[in-house]
């Protein structure tokens, strides 16, 4: 009975989440078309509503293209990887209280773990490919991914020595002594630091080099085709949405909120997270993008350097309060 | 090839590290159909080779068979960014060929259509070159502004693209007062569009590091090159056709060239942004000063010319209907040859003519910009990464139709 | 004339990211500031008169048939030698057009033909929608450029009067015209009515251009 409860949940959180993706999509399309003074999908549906919908019928139909010299088992495998590592991350974050569906004591870790394993994916599809732009997507996802998670690991240690704990919900509930029970203003540096990994992290612009559209075709994507191309596309909104939730919950105060919602706790979570997904798009719409190399520098010679000096600084707060 | 393939990574042969990427035809940002031949040392090119060809259609050849008149329809194919300035360029070539002479108010509306030619193929530099780089929200600011100065030759002269707008002796269509108004809307709203374009891109970290340093020309090194346009202008080579051989108008009006001084991509572009700004002014001085009189010469030959007799034609106007009448007291096709550079936006854009008295071309070459800085790629691409490429190609501002002619 | 920069970062831009917050701030203005798409099958792109698309052979309406003479003049003057026309005379010596085509998959749009016309009988339509999956159905004959002109009358405004632009040029004397190109055009067709450079800032009888600084605003 415990099982099946579990199990349902698991179903629900999935049909949100993947809805979410779809209407992510949506939303992106539109905003950033409206940014750019046109006016994004308009066909399917009223302002094309439906147009996500059309989208996976689409490419839920589309044949599957295999290359024949790909090396077919990795090649099959990338995407389903990517996907479920982060579908497997939505496991640990909290919701609310006690929306959650694995409250586990190492939760952060438990997600820089899942969010390495994707990376996994997107190097394995581009080596098994057998594309040179694959290949070379391949390559520089793997550079950024080692890159951008030692800052963005350092980036949480501060929120770890404050919170004391690598629980989420117990990172959420320590928040509440803070200046409007968020982490945001004792951890600026490192809100800072986590923001830029995190786009670096999720392969957006700036940092979307490995599927760097006008250099590499379409970097380690190049040769997949249908639903396996969605797979990809869904990991990479999953993994937005998880980034987002990480930083709702360690500098935002996760559920908390000016005032309490009745019926619908995770309301704050959400809108936050939001919030941060607009970021992302919106980012999208206004810069360019990084090379390769000084994509490297800022990541070895700014952020590393200033996650390290936010935990000395904190180590400093916590020494002296 | 057995089941169970073993994965083939192009790299390590041996003791051989290298490996060659054929970058296009088929490449999103090779602006058409050009192909890059690499050789990298992981990301860094240690070869670059580029190819062209792909959009080859044999104008040269297809003008030895046709008339003076109808040739002006294969240079709207050439640099189709800036089909108009092409027209002038081939125009301004056979007129001093032939020695026709051009009216002033024609001049004047060449100038005109130039310089917005200058602008559309500019704005299109600018959207393609920031996409290129990865700011997409340029490209489409730029295209709003491009897509004005569509209507409006659409509204000039009847095609927003393959503009045939100038003929042999002035041009075709008078402007009305309607599309004179329009563009003097448009002057008056341009300059902010540009502050848009920069707000965007010009301080922006991300894009002074994707441009300041990359690919430096210096001024002797742009010379070698035969570098030509804002391309040479960005190393502080003054050479500017416009203002030191002026061809229609330009001497009756009041320009600068704009000239950078390291000659890097960040250089080029900032050239090339100050160039619109010129092109405005000078349109604006072309809606000021439009002198009254005919578009079209008093010796301007007819459309129908004479492919054999070395007569002056003229339309006949008295006797029968649209028949022509020869006048029989000049040649009209001399014996010898010709070359004429004007400056297109691209660079300078020459033509060739060897003539043997008929009305058709014995030879014509075509000097197009383009093909010249692509043979500029070969050296500037040596020793970058594959995404300063990427950023070369944009700032040396090719296009395929033009070199591949 | 030298570039002129912008001033260089200073290290409080640096770190509040000063640039790329005013970047944003464009973009996020724009969000919501109407867009500029035009919904291309719903809402047509604005057309002008001269407009160079599908060709037709202007029917006369006393006749209800071409008023091509069969002078060859557009067909000694198209760069792509797309027309073709087969004439001949007829009992009285009169010359009479028996076939006339046009390869529109060969035509470079040039409006070459329509210029050199000494009658007017062919002209390029404002109309552009007509691609086909075929290539037989854009070999126009003349039944269809007839066809091709009713249509025209039909799908836009203009009436049996309409002038194309190429037929009568804009700004050429009237005495250098051949006496069927002496149509009767609007005032800013002609010579006395044309543009110039004087008359942009004046309001002027006729009503063509009254506008001030005020339209700029």
């Amino acid at each position: 009975m415990q099982i099946l409860i579990i199990l349902l949940q698991i179903a629900a959180l999935l049909a949100i989440v993947l809805l979410h993706v779809a209407y992510t999509t949506y939303f992106e399309r539109k905003i950033i078309g409206h940014m750019q003074v046109r006016m994004g999908p308009m066909l399917v549906g009223w302002h094309g509503l439906l147009q996500p919908i059309a989208d996976g019928i689409k490419s839920f139909f589309k044949e599957d293209i295999i290359p024949e010299q790909a090396d077919k088992p990795l090649f099959l495998a990338a995407p389903i990887i990517c996907l479920v590592t982060m579908l497997a991350s939505l496991a640990v974050l909290p919701f609310a209280r006690g929306w959650v569906l694995a409250d586990i004591n190492i939760g952060l870790l438990f997600l820089f773990a899942m969010s390495s394993l994707a990376s996994y994916g997107i190097i394995l599809a581009g080596w098994a490919s057998n594309s040179k732009y694959t290949f070379l997507g391949g390559m520089r996802s793997m550079a950024q991914v080692i890159s951008y998670e030692i800052p963005m690991g350092l980036s949480l240690v501060g929120v770890m020595m404050l919170s004391g704990s690598l629980n989420l919900t117990e990172i959420v509930t320590a928040q509440g002594t803070s200046i409007f029970s968020i982490y945001l203003f004792p951890q600026i540096i490192g809100f800072f630091v986590f923001f830029i990994a995190m786009l670096a992290e999720t392969n957006r612009v700036p940092f979307d080099l490995p599927e760097a559209e006008t250099e590499l075709v379409s970097g380690y994507l190049t040769e997949y085709s249908g639903m396996r191309y969605a797979m990809f596309f869904m990991a990479e909104y999953i993994g937005m949405m998880v980034m987002a939730s990480i930083g709702t919950v360690c500098f935002l105060g996760g559920w908390n909120g000016p005032f309490e919602i009745p019926f619908f706790p995770p309301f704050w979570f959400i809108l936050k997270v939001y919030g941060f997904l607009f970021l992302f798009i919106w980012i999208r719409a206004t810069l360019p993008r990084y090379r390769y190399d000084q994509l490297m520098e800022l990541g070895w010679k700014l952020l590393i350097p200033l996650a390290l000096l936010n935990i000395f600084l904190t180590g400093l707060f916590k020494v002296f309060t | 090839m057995t089941e169970s393939a073993t994965i083939n990574v192009p790299v390590a042969q041996g003791n051989e590290d290298k490996y060659k990427l054929k970058m296009g035809p088929q490449h999103p940002a090779t602006h058409g159909v050009l192909r890059v031949d690499l050789e990298l040392d992981g990301e860094t090119i240690t070869d670059c080779d580029p190819k062209v060809g792909y959009l080859h259609r044999g104008f040269e050849k297809l003008a030895e068979h046709r008339t003076y008149a109808q040739n002006l329809v294969l240079t709207d194919r050439l640099d189709y960014m800036a089909a108009m300035a092409n027209n002038v360029g081939y125009c301004e070539a056979v007129e001093k060929l032939l020695d026709i002479q051009v009216s002033n108010r024609a001049r004047f509306l060449r100038v005109m259509v130039c310089e917005m030619a200058r602008l559309a193929s500019h704005l299109l530099w600018l959207a393609t070159h920031a996409l290129d780089i990865g700011a997409m929200t340029v490209f489409l600011y730029a295209f709003r502004e491009r897509e004005t100065l569509m209507e409006i030759f659409a509204e000039l002269c009847g095609s927003r693209l393959t503009n045939t707008y100038t003929c042999l002796g002035g041009v075709r269509q008078d402007v009305t007062h309607e599309i004179m108004r329009k563009l003097d809307n448009f002057i008056n709203e341009f300059p902010a569009c540009i502050e848009e374009y920069e707000t965007l891109i010009d301080t922006n970290r991300i894009w002074l590091k994707r441009t300041i340093g990359v690919a430096p020309v210096s001024a002797e090194m742009g010379l070698d090159l035969c570098l030509t346009g804002a391309s040479l202008r960005g190393s502080g080579v003054d050479y500017d056709i416009r203002k030191h051989v002026p061809y229609a108008a330009y001497d009756q009006i009041d320009f600068e060239v704009p000239l950078g001084e390291t000659g890097d991509t960040y250089a080029r572009y900032r050239c090339r942004m100050e160039e619109m700004r010129q092109s405005n002014y000078i349109l604006r001085q072309c809606i000021e000063k439009m002198p009254p009189g005919a578009i079209v010469g008093e010796d301007a030959p007819d459309l129908v010319m004479p492919t054999t007799p070395r007569k002056k034609v003229t339309a006949d106007t008295s006797a029968r209907q649209g028949l022509i009448k020869l006048i029989e007291d000049r040649d009209v096709y001399m014996e010898g040859d010709i070359y004429v550079a004007t400056e297109v936006p691209k660079g300078e854009l020459g033509f060739y003519f060897i003539s043997d008295c008929k009305g058709k071309p014995y030879r014509m070459h075509i000097r197009s910009p383009s093909f010249i800085h692509i043979g500029a790629l070969e050296t500037l691409g040596k020793g970058v990464m594959v995404a300063d490429l990427i950023a070369i190609i944009g700032t040396l501002d090719v296009v395929l139709g033009e070199c591949d002619r | 004339m030298k570039v002129q920069y912008k001033p260089k970062r200073n290290l409080l831009g640096t770190i509040f990211q000063v640039e790329i917050l005013q970047g944003m701030a464009l973009t996020l203005r724009k969000l919501f500031s109407p867009p500029i798409t035009r919904q291309y099958p719903d809402e047509k792109p604005p057309m002008y008169a001269g407009f160079r698309g599908q060709h037709a052979l202007v029917r006369d309406p006393v006749t209800q048939d071409s008023k091509c003479i069969g002078c060859m003049r557009c067909v000694t003057v198209c760069p792509s030698r797309c027309i073709r026309i087969r004439c001949q005379q007829d009992a009285k010596g009169k010359q009479k057009v028996e076939s006339y085509s046009i390869e529109v998959l060969r035509c470079v749009f040039c409006g070459f033909c329509v210029e050199v016309c000494p009658v007017g009988a062919v002209t390029m339509t404002e109309l552009f929608e007509y691609a086909s999956y075929d290539r037989e159905s854009l070999l126009f004959d003349k039944e269809t450029l007839l066809k091709n002109w009713d249509r025209f009358l039909e799908e836009s405004a203009h009436d049996e009067n309409y002038v194309n632009p190429f037929w009568r040029p804009r700004g050429v004397p009237e005495a250098s015209l051949a006496a069927s190109q002496r149509m009767k055009v609007p005032a800013d067709w002609t010579i006395e009515g044309q543009f110039i450079g004087t008359s942009l800032r004046q309001p002027q009888q006729n009503g063509a251009i009254t506008h001030t600084e005020a339209d700029h605003a």
